[in-house]
């Protein structure tokens, strides 16, 4: 089966709980939040004002990627997140409460929908092109991905602006540890044979082209998404067939275990029956878990393909550079995906 | 009055969340939107819910507004006006 062209990565870049530097602190498991920059260097201060900390984290990484790619207009912004704006959602619910549904201020509530993020880059750049967010649970920044692949191959845009991000509030992290999400004591997250797993959030921004330029990071060469499936290794192996790929040709499964040991078994039956003795690396103990983890895996896959600084020991000590790097992430086994990236 | 617009500077800059503006940076007669403050629509909503709020003063005829809001004085010009005739 002919393989459609690869789309490009000409820049990328994350906000996340993991600090490339080596001087950084260690990480505040078993919830991990963003490390923030100064946003002044990223945003217009008059616009600050009014944005909320995950409308600032995706903003600012939007426009640290678009920088890198030296683009100043994208010709699409394309978004995935899956919680949206809660801090804006959480305050314009309480003022309601509060102040018995009268005198409600708009600004909360006009930032509180998903597609907040996606505005306010192209209200920052002045950029009318194509904006679209999906908000698909856990396959929201996938989704995102897909959008801008079809966008490219179709013509329809010279490049795109693909991000994914999410971000953990108080309540949030309150509601969901009812639930027995999170594992109760600061554990790492990968420890083994706990139930539950580290909180985590980010956002992840990423330029892609139909064409290869002296930037080029990497490539992006499928992406797919499956609801619950019932035979995970076998959905991977036709994957890769698709692809012309046999399993010996991926030099990395960069996977999502999170330490939940509910889970973690799915990615141990995939790498034993689609992937046998293929190397494999989490990502999930560097930004913890949330629905769109999948970008962050994607910088992350981004930054070892170029040869770019890596967390030390994240990789098998195989002596060789991955040039294809497989990520399989599954959210609570409903939301799998898969996102193939090779070498630029 | 004195006091009244140095009440309302603090008030606009918490409402509106102006970070690095300070009470003393708002001139009296500095015009709040446009080449001023630099305020916009939004903010005149959000400053519309801060009179009802703490000033209980609901402003009736919204084409008033860019007369109101001119600046902090003839906010608490409206204020004292029409405080005194409620």
């Amino acid at each position: 089966m002919p393989t459609p062209p690869p789309i490009y990565l000409n820049a990328s870049a994350s906000i996340s709980p993991y600090a490339l530097e080596e001087t950084s602190p260690p990480l505040p498991y078993p919830r991990l939040r963003c490390i923030e920059p100064d946003y002044k260097d990223f945003i217009d201060p008059r616009m600050i004002r009014r944005m909320s900390r995950v409308v600032k984290i995706g903003t600012a990484a939007a426009v640290a990627c678009l920088r890198e790619a030296g683009v100043d207009m994208p010709g699409a912004i394309l978004t995935g997140t899956t919680y949206g704006c809660l801090e804006d959602t959480e305050q314009f619910l309480h003022k309601m409460v509060a102040q018995n549904e009268e005198m409600l201020t708009p600004t909360a509530f006009i930032q509180s929908t998903h597609n907040t993020i996606g505005a306010q880059i192209a209200l920052l750049l002045q950029c009318h092109a194509y904006n679209n967010t999906y908000a698909h649970r856990a396959f929201s920044f996938e989704h995102a991905l897909l959008d801008a692949v079809l966008l490219l191959r179709e013509k329809e845009a010279p490049n795109a602006l693909v991000g994914g991000l999410d971000e953990i509030t108080d309540v949030l992290y309150c509601v969901l540890s009812r639930f027995d999400l999170y594992k109760p004591a600061a554990d790492h997250a990968t420890a083994d044979a706990s139930e539950g797993t580290i909180a985590g959030e980010g956002a992840a921004f990423f330029l892609l082209s139909p064409e290869k330029t002296p930037a080029t990071t990497a490539q992006l060469l499928d992406v797919a998404t499956f609801y619950k499936p019932e035979n995970m290794p076998e959905r991977v192996a036709v994957f890769l067939q698709k692809n012309n790929l046999a399993a010996s040709d991926i030099d990395l499964l960069l996977w999502g275990k999170n330490g939940d040991s509910r889970y973690d078994g799915l990615y141990d039956a995939v790498a034993e029956h689609a992937l046998p003795s293929i190397p494999a690396a989490g990502f999930k103990q560097l930004c913890g878990e949330y629905p769109t983890a999948a970008a962050f895996a994607t910088w992350l896959a981004v930054q070892i393909l170029s040869g770019k600084t890596i967390p030390k020991g994240l990789l098998p000590n195989t002596g060789v550079l991955p040039k294809k790097i497989l990520i399989y992430n599954h959210f609570y086994n409903i939301h799998h995906s898969l996102i193939l990236l090779g070498g630029p | 009055m004195e006091s009244l617009m140095q009440d309302l500077k603090a008030k606009i800059i918490v409402q509106l969340n102006l970070q690095d503006v300070s009470p003393e940076q708002i001139g009296d007669d500095q015009p709040l939107f446009m080449e001023g403050l630099g305020l916009d629509s939004i903010d005149a909503l959000e400053l519309i819910v801060m009179l009802q709020q703490h000033y209980g003063i609901r402003i009736a005829n919204p084409e008033d507004g860019p007369k109101i809001f001119q600046s902090v004085r003839t906010i608490a010009e409206y204020i004292t006006a029409h405080q005194k005739t409620a």
